[in-house]
């Protein structure tokens, strides 16, 4: 039993970075644009289906294959930010419906070019690693390595380049900000386009590991806002921990609780904190 | 201000009785050319488990395209042609029942195929129920076949998805799994009215059959199940039977196979995630209505329907998706060609029933009616073996 | 704006049924009529309060469910079915409301949490198999019955729902005008414009906006037991998102304007299907457009291209 508890314990922290992943471009796309969109959970499923494509429809090798689709997203990413986001700057419930109304037109598009067949990548690292107490896949092993780096790597770069200060100031004080010389429009549609980036790297990685379908985007975008919100909108390092913090509640709670109520264990959670500590586990900063 | 008051009101009322308009001028059915036989298909080919109702599509217009280009069937001296009627239901009761409602008042359309889903069924079958006897309803819904045989319901017909009861194929496969010497199962399937109905019909089987019975269920939409199979493979069952859609499939057989599940039993889905995961697995047991890979080299009906198939929607066939609903609809709509040829008519429905409930089709698939209406057919058990040999058992019910 | 649509205007409404004799064309009206309801219902709370309440379709579905629970276990009749179903409702906005506004939520927390209390609920319905049936859904053999002149008949046919549908849907119109047009309305207004502002000016934001939350919920509990007896089916997928934003779509679509614009929106969405075949891939397609273009292009919807630019105060 305690085999499977810490076997699930791990589980969850891995599928807790894909969370983690997309609640991280939640969290940046509110901070510094206003709105929560709802679509990336759609450039994730884009990300997911142009990384199959390249690597088994057009026979690419897949460690290339999965920065050519984060190029791809973040180009549609730029599309959709100066055709769309550009004008519900700060409007929360405009961007919230324009977004939504995104994720149906890319399914559609989806749809029209692939059809609804399912979609499954040749296994690209088939195998396990098998570590006495703890089962890992080895293709998951190294998606949890590379979601990581990437977190990591975010966090960094907002805290030490001249990029991310600026980034962070414009978070707290946008005209501040803008008089200090901060491009904000660059700004703002640059986290767009980076955080369409994260989500299609996370669809990338995704392929690599599960079946394709075109709703694929909506549980996680719903998983990356709570987990966003859990943490506290705005923190970088708190979507990784809310992230992993929700992926360990559903894989403990799957093996205890009975499976049918488990999304509402997360919701009850949620609405918890919204009323309690509305900022978020560690949030304080917006 | 009263200008504006006024077009405020009129607005909407105006707009009501225009579209209304619109509706029925529009709508007013084509106009029924002297030799041509309606026949209407209601199935959801997107949303939720569209591939079923996809594929029927498929292969209903397939057969109806084939039946044009040759001229038609005759019937009592004359010759017909088919005008399928394919809406999208999108797996919506509402607009089920409003496309049924087009199909019957509109278009006149007296034989239809469908629906496959559930819960479309049940939102149109009080109104079909209505229809008594003005016209047929051909579905594979498995809630058909609890309405079969009820007063008012001569309409009604169930096709190709004929697992329920003691005669079903669902019986059939139990005993063959028995007979593999199974002596625990565990079920992992999709919590919504499919994997409900599917509980329904193979807890009892099991429990008949003596083989113990877990069960499990996800959330649609779920891809990771790495818990919950480990939490299965902890009671160590002999065999997995695992959910309903490929998709769903092939993500369960691959994580089953890495935390040590290795025996797989299937109702639904097709080789697929078995053969891709063939080195990991030990057993892959599936009721595959008919191995089309070997079917296609040995029965030259197959061949032909897989190279027409090819041909006429320029694509590889799809072996893995539901072949069995385009290729059981194929022939399906030669079925009813040759009833209405068989009973001298193509607007007599009680007769055209009649018909079809006397004779075994011999097409891809030998289908015949029982008693009760419900389609009985020949089906293959495949068993992909370790390392992908594959073993096939040819069943044909009595 | 004039307080109530002086009733002769929809008249030509209820002539319909006698001049037109196409079965689905008054199905969708009847279908249009009672998903207005929802719509012009929901817009109380969004397009005049301005709250985006995702429990919408929860309140819709319950109530459906609701409804037709009383009448098997209670065995009631199918009205005071529906009287018991809204009240349940009421209640349960009640909590979830004062929840929600006493925590002050701002709007995005407000969708967020109304979301979380449906899908909590639809997983209620979902897997309480013993008591709802689950997912395989319900199908309504009773019907309501009607005192007519000739004793009690029961609701059936189309023609019949056309006519009760169109009378719920006037009387739907007829409340929320009241009291869109009384003081609670211009409070509801001032809320909507800016809520920080309307508490300092004495108005109380709580109560007012629970009180748009209730009537908006009470109405969509009112047309989930029509459309639920309509349908002659109930399953959990009432409460799904996608119902949601099906209503937020209807109201967006048709404008802002509380009475004719979600009924245009909901007409729009229920007829659109039918009039024009689309290919299922276009149809999501339209679907997504609809949404972007109306936030975007036609931010007041369809009235707004009809009416002129006015003060909704």
């Amino acid at each position: 039993m305690l085999q499977l508890v810490v076997g699930q314990l791990l589980n969850g922290i891995i599928i807790g970075t894909l969370y983690g992943i997309v609640a991280l471009g939640v969290t940046l796309t509110f901070g510094i644009t206003g709105i929560v969109n709802f679509a990336l959970g759609a450039f994730m499923a884009i990300g997911a289906y142009v990384g199959w494509y390249l690597t088994d429809g057009l026979g690419i090798t897949y460690p290339l294959a999965v920065p050519l689709a984060v190029a791809v997203t973040a180009l549609i990413g730029l599309l959709a930010d100066q055709s769309l986001f550009r004008f519900t700057r700060n409007n929360l419930i405009n961007g919230l419906i324009v977004s939504i109304g995104l994720i149906s037109v890319v399914q559609s598009v989806i749809l029209m070019i692939w059809t609804t067949t399912p979609k499954n990548m040749h296994y690209v690292l088939p195998g396990v690693l098998n570590l006495d107490w703890f089962i890992v896949p080895k293709m998951k092993g190294v998606v949890f390595l590379v979601l990581l780096a990437v977190i990591l790597s975010t966090y960094a770069a907002l805290t030490r380049t001249w990029a991310g200060r600026a980034a962070y100031a414009f978070a707290q004080a946008p005209e501040a900000a803008m008089l200090m010389g901060v491009r904000t429009r660059l700004l703002q549609t640059g986290v767009v386009v980076y955080s369409t980036a994260l989500a299609g790297l996370g669809g990338a990685l995704y392929a690599s590991l599960y079946s394709l379908e075109v709703s694929m985007g909506s549980s996680y975008i719903l998983k990356g806002v709570e987990a966003a919100i859990l943490a506290g909108i705005g923190s970088v390092m708190g979507s990784l921990v809310g992230g992993i913090v929700l992926g360990v509640t559903e894989a403990i709670g799957s093996l205890f609780l009975p499976q049918a109520y488990r999304d509402a264990y997360g919701l009850v959670f949620l609405v918890l904190i919204l009323l309690l500590r509305p900022a978020g586990l560690f949030g304080g900063g917006r | 201000m009263p200008k504006d008051h006024a077009r405020l009101i009129a607005g909407p009322a105006a707009r009501a009785l225009a579209l209304a308009a619109a509706i029925a001028v529009g709508g007013a059915g084509s106009a029924l050319a002297q030799d041509t036989v309606k026949v209407g298909m209601i199935e959801a080919q997107t949303g939720a488990l569209n591939t079923y109702g996809w594929m029927s599509s498929q292969g209903a217009r397939m057969a109806v395209d084939e039946i044009n280009k040759a001229g038609g069937f005759e019937v009592g001296g004359k010759k017909y042609k088919i005008q399928l009627i394919n809406p999208d239901t999108q797996g919506n009761p509402q607009q089920a029942l409003i496309e049924l409602k087009k199909m019957l008042e509109q278009e006149q359309v007296k034989f239809v195929f469908g629906p496959f889903l559930t819960n479309v069924y049940k939102g149109v079958e009080p109104y079909a129920t209505g229809f008594n006897g003005k016209f047929l309803l051909m579905g594979g819904a498995t809630a058909i076949h609890f309405d079969l045989g009820k007063p008012n319901h001569d309409y009604l017909m169930r096709t190709w998805n004929w697992d329920a009861g003691d005669a079903g194929f669902g019986s059939l496969m139990v005993q063959n799994l028995k007979s593999r010497g199974a002596k625990k199962v565990a079920m992992l399937m999709q919590n919504d009215a499919f994997g409900h109905v599917a509980r329904d019909i193979y807890a009892p089987l099991f429990k008949d059959a003596g083989i113990a019975f877990e069960e499990e269920w996800f959330e649609p939409g779920t891809t990771d199940f790495s818990s919950v199979l480990a939490k299965i493979a902890a009671n160590k069952p002999d065999y997995l039977f695992p959910g309903y859609t490929d998709a769903v499939l092939y993500d369960i057989v691959r994580q089953a196979t890495e935390v040590g599940l290795t025996r797989f039993w299937l109702v639904r889905g097709s080789l697929g995630p078995g053969l891709k995961n063939k080195e990991a697995l030990d057993d892959y047991v599936i009721y595959i209505p008919k191995y089309f890979e070997e079917a296609e080299k040995s029965e030259p009906k197959v061949q032909k329907f897989v190279a027409a198939y090819k041909a006429f929607y320029k694509t590889d066939f799809p072996y893995d998706q539901a072949p069995l609903c385009s290729s059981s609809c194929y022939d399906h709509v030669y079925m009813l060609t040759e009833a209405m040829k068989k009973a001298g008519t193509v607007d007599d429905v009680a007769k055209v029933k009649e018909a079809l409930m006397s004779f075994t089709y011999p097409g891809l698939w030998n289908i015949r009616y029982d008693k009760t209406g419900e389609e009985v057919f020949n089906f293959d058990v495949v068993d992909v073996k370790k390392g992908g040999k594959i073993e096939v058992t040819h069943i044909a019910p009595k | 704006m004039r307080a109530m649509r002086p009733e002769w205007l929809w008249l030509p409404l209820f002539a319909v049924p006698l001049v037109l004799h196409n079965e689905v064309a008054l199905t969708v009206l009847v279908f249009t009529f009672i998903l207005g309801i929802l719509a012009v219902s929901f817009n109380l709370i969004f397009g005049y309060t301005g709250q985006l309440s995702m429990f919408h379709a929860a309140a819709f579905g319950i109530s459906a469910y609701a409804t037709h629970l009383s009448m098997a276990h209670l065995g009631v009749s199918f009205w005071i079915g529906m009287v018991i179903a809204v009240v349940l409702v009421v209640a349960i906005s009640v909590v979830v409301g004062t929840i929600c506004f006493r925590f002050r939520l701002k709007e995005f927390y407000f969708a967020i949490v109304t979301l979380a209390f449906s899908e909590m609920a639809r997983l209620v319905i979902l897997n309480w198999g013993s008591f709802t049936n689950g997912s395989l859904g319900i199908n309504l053999t009773a019907k309501p019955m009607l005192w007519l002149p000739g004793g009690l008949v029961p609701v059936q046919g189309t023609r019949m729902w056309y006519y009760l549908a169109l009378v719920a849907l006037i009387l739907t119109v007829f409340v929320c005008a009241r009291v869109v047009h009384s003081w609670m309305g211009r409070s509801f207004a001032a809320i909507r414009l800016n809520d920080e502002l309307a508490d300092t000016l004495g108005i109380n934001v709580f109560r007012y906006k629970l009180i748009s939350f209730l009537v908006g919920n009470a109405g969509a509990a009112f047309a989930g037991a029509l459309y639920a007896f309509y349908l002659s089916y109930v399953e959990p997928g009432y409460l799904s998102i996608e119902q949601s934003l099906a209503i937020v779509a209807m109201a967006l679509l048709g404008g802002r304007e509380p009475v004719a614009g979600p009924i245009l929106g909901a007409l729009v969405l229920t007829a659109l299907p039918h009039v024009i075949n689309f290919s299922a891939e276009v149809r999501i397609l339209v679907y997504g457009l609809i949404l972007i273009l109306t936030i975007l292009v036609l931010p007041r919807g369809i009235m707004g291209l009809v009416t002129k630019r006015r003060h909704v105060l």
